[in-house]
């Protein structure tokens, strides 16, 4: 009776005991540390959760850890599906990691670089001291990169600036279900042209239909369907961009491609597009319907499956391919689309380069992180020899820089198409709303109701909007750059000085003054030309 | 008499002492104001606005027109930027602008910088006006000169007069040698050579102001690479193979990652073609 008054009285005390033991067990089991071995903790937030690349950042943090026991490193992999969201409201939260992953095809997501990311272009002319003792010591950080970190200066907000570094170099190839090829087509003869590929698919789908058998000539998803179709668009996109190319660039920027547009000098449906929408539509053809709801997960499933011969994709998957398929899988170069071939030869200028191959996976130093000089000092040793060869071994992915001893199965990936360069992007991928109007109709293209007359036709009535939009928010984009360099400009002339530091500054100021200027610049003529064209002019 | 007006009732010693330690009061605040606006500078340098904000706190009001410099460069970049901040930011760097020394021409500069690019609707005109001014009173101030390159551009693209292109062009060719420094000549020549694109002049003309930009050089990133691959492709096509070659052979030699590299090396095997055509041979 005793006892039991003692429980009801004191049950609640010992409600509250229990929670705060299972609490203090928790705090202590599963939580971080209350005091940090480490006494700076550093982020490296990413989306590449293929196989390979973790195991590569991880191998870099574990040997970047030895040699300074004061930092530690964290790995954050987040989702592709969520990334964009996931970055931007931790961005403007101020929560940020140090080190993030960004790429200027995320749609809706230009303005991020210029707001919340920090410039390396004075960091990257100085020599990395993890190169010391290699073939690379004295070199300016930049020119260690396999490309010269050509998409960082490419891509950047501020003509001029180069705000990323890279961690490997991709290039997209066709995997071959060999066996399975040699079983269609009685060959494993890997195609030469697009004219070898097109006579593939068709013996394809006559086995498909004869035998009864679920069989793709390439596996279907959304994602590896956007990523061969900018491949085989490039080839007629070629002669189009040259006549447009009024700067003599031998090459067009989106920005380029967007104003020609509303000045009339293109349209989609003049041949040259056309051509390229036909030959979209052949790929696109050679999927399963229904393609554009899947992601490229589905495309590996339905690979590994053994029901398509094909799957296009990037060497970012090649990992995973090698880890996951029970068949032998052989990585073959897109074949081009040559000017002899009978369906749109004559629309060809030539074949498109895959230039010397492009680095990626860039990655951002965050403006706000806490820890700067330790997130800079992380990217110098995850870029150095030492670094990339961890990165390299463990993950099988190419490497970014030079100097690196590739591992036997990646080789080939550094085989490249020699060709024209044809600008920024096709004419698909040249801004968000343009994307997002080119899949909204996608429709018309494929399939038994589509064709390439009536996409382009669609294409030419909606499109002028989308573009509009998109010149926009390039010209906003610009803007974005132009005036906190004010604020700059002056701050570095105040810092100038007879001192290292002031020497720096000045230099600082100058370049500064002069990438100011070159965004305005081109602010302005977007502004002119959106003006000059506007409805109604 | 005992003391002094300030510490009546103090011996000379103690009165030395509390002297010597309000000397070393005023000199300590003199450094700690010089590292408060240092830090300012550091961290707007390094866009950190709201570290900047409060690095202004702790300086003394009396800091002088750098503070007040200082205060009104914050207040553009100062996040909600508002129309109302603006204007404040505007008033003040004006009236710094009434000065005659460097301070003035900087405020000068930014007064008419908030006009042209910082507020909603900008005033082309209003900011015109201002660079104009700048340049007339000190003719010799690196402000005033890069007011020139901005003036450069409003007169290219925003401003209503001259309203014919060639023109523009040309207004803005007779600024060029007050702008004076090279480097700020370089940037102006480079809008010329752009703004001459989109005004459709013939391919003679880019090439001079792009001629103008490759004497300066010092342009860093793919704006230097692409300098080279314009003179190459512009020259190529009024026909000036020589120099054509020379700008292609030099973009592939200075820029080999670079992935235009296989449309140069086509474009040499045009050259050589019409040279050897133009020699009597079969091209």
């Amino acid at each position: 009776m005793k006892l039991r008054t003692f429980i009801k009285k004191r049950f609640g005390l010992a409600l509250i005991f229990i929670g705060y033991a299972v609490s203090i067990l928790w705090v202590f089991t599963r939580s971080d540390p209350i005091i940090q071995k480490r006494p700076v903790t550093i982020s490296l937030a990413h989306w590449q959760l293929e196989r390979g690349p973790s195991a590569g950042i991880a191998a870099i943090i574990k040997r970047y850890e030895e040699l300074n026991p004061r930092v530690h490193v964290e790995q954050q992999m987040v989702p592709d599906a969520v990334w964009k969201q996931w970055m931007r409201s931790n961005l403007a939260g101020g929560t940020g990691s140090d080190i993030m992953e960004w790429g200027m095809w995320l749609a809706g997501q230009k303005d991020i670089p210029a707001r919340y990311f920090e410039p390396l272009t004075a960091e990257l002319k100085q020599p990395n001291p993890y190169n010391k003792g290699t073939a690379l010591e004295g070199t300016p950080w930049e020119k260690t990169f396999h490309d010269g970190l050509i998409g960082p200066r490419r891509d950047s907000p501020d003509p001029g600036q180069i705000y990323a570094v890279t961690f490997t170099e991709v290039s997209t190839r066709l995997f071959c279900n060999i066996a399975l090829l040699r079983e269609i087509t009685g060959s494993d003869r890997a195609p030469k042209s697009f004219d070898d590929l097109r006579k593939i698919f068709e013996k394809v789908h006559a086995y498909a239909q004869r035998t009864g058998k679920r069989v793709n000539s390439l596996a279907g998803s959304r994602d590896n369907g956007i990523w061969i179709a900018q491949n085989v668009f490039s080839g007629p996109l070629l002669k189009v961009n040259y006549s447009i190319d009024e700067s003599g660039y031998l090459y067009l920027y989106n920005r380029q491609v967007l104003a020609a547009y509303l000045d009339g000098k293109w349209r989609y449906n003049q041949p040259g597009v056309k051509a390229g929408l036909q030959l979209i539509r052949e790929v696109a053809d050679a999927m399963k319907p229904g393609f554009l709801q899947l992601r490229r997960d589905d495309a590996m499933l339905e690979f590994f499956s053994g029901e398509a011969v094909f799957l296009y994709t990037g060497t970012w998957d090649a990992t995973s391919l090698r880890q996951m398929a029970s068949f032998e899988i052989v990585p073959m170069r897109l074949p081009p689309v040559t000017p002899d071939d009978p369906e749109v030869g004559p629309l060809i200028k030539g074949v498109g380069g895959e230039g010397q191959g492009e680095t990626a996976m860039a990655m951002y130093l965050n403006k706000s992180s806490a820890h700067k000089a330790e997130a800079l000092d992380f990217l110098r040793f995850a870029t150095s020899v030492e670094g990339q060869q961890l990165f390299t071994d463990a993950s099988l992915w190419l490497p970014a820089i030079n100097g690196v001893k590739l591992p036997e199965p990646i080789k080939s990936f550094r085989d490249y198409q020699d060709g024209y360069a044809l600008g920024q992007a096709p004419y698909d991928v040249i801004g968000s709303e343009v994307s997002m109007t080119w899949l909204r109709n996608f429709y018309q293209l494929s399939g038994a109701q589509g064709s390439p007359e009536r996409f382009a036709t669609v294409l030419d009535e909606a499109m002028p909007a989308a573009i509009r939009k998109d010149l926009q928010d390039e010209m906003r984009n610009t803007l974005l750059l132009v005036k906190p360099a004010d604020t700059q400009i002056v701050a570095y002339a105040e810092l100038a000085g007879e001192t290292p530091e002031g020497r720096k500054a000045a230099t600082r100021q100058t370049e500064t003054e002069a990438g100011q200027t070159m965004s305005e610049g081109l602010a302005f003529q977007m502004k002119e030309q959106l003006e000059r064209t506007a409805i109604g002019k | 008499m005992r003391g002094s007006p300030c510490f009546p009732d103090v011996t000379p010693l103690v009165r030395k002492t509390l002297l010597c330690f309000g000397w070393l009061c005023l000199a300590g605040g003199a450094w700690a104001q010089d590292a408060g606006l240092g830090e300012v500078w550091r961290n707007l340098a390094d866009r950190q606005n709201t570290a900047a904000q409060l690095a202004l706190a702790a300086t003394p009001a009396s800091a002088g027109r750098e503070r007040q410099l200082a205060e009104a460069v914050v207040k553009l970049g100062r996040q909600p930027v508002t129309q109302a901040t603006l204007r404040e930011a505007e008033g003040e760097l004006a009236q710094l602008a009434q000065g005659n020394d460097e301070l003035a021409a900087q405020a000068g500069y930014l007064q008419a910088r908030v006009w042209s690019v910082h507020m909603q609707t900008p005033d082309y005109a209003r900011a015109a006006e201002l660079y104009r001014a700048l340049a007339k009173r000190f003719p010799t101030n690196h402000w005033a000169r890069l007011g020139l390159v901005k003036l450069g551009m409003l007169t290219l693209y925003t401003l209503p007069e001259p309203a014919d292109p060639l023109m523009r062009l040309r207004t803005v060719e007779t600024m060029m040698p007050a702008v004076a420094e090279p480097p700020l000549q370089r940037d102006l020549n480079l809008q010329l050579a752009r703004a001459a694109v989109l005004f459709g002049r013939p391919e003679t003309e880019t090439l001079v102001y792009l001629k103008a930009v490759d004497r300066v050089g010092g342009l860093v990133g793919l704006v230097a690479e692409e300098v080279v691959l314009q003179l190459g492709e512009l020259s190529l096509r009024v026909g000036r193979l020589d120099e054509s070659k020379a700008y292609f052979e030099r973009f592939l030699r200075d820029f080999p990652t670079n992935n235009r590299g296989y449309n140069v090396t086509l474009k040499l095997q045009e050259i050589a073609a019409r040279q050897h055509a133009a020699k009597g041979g079969q091209p």
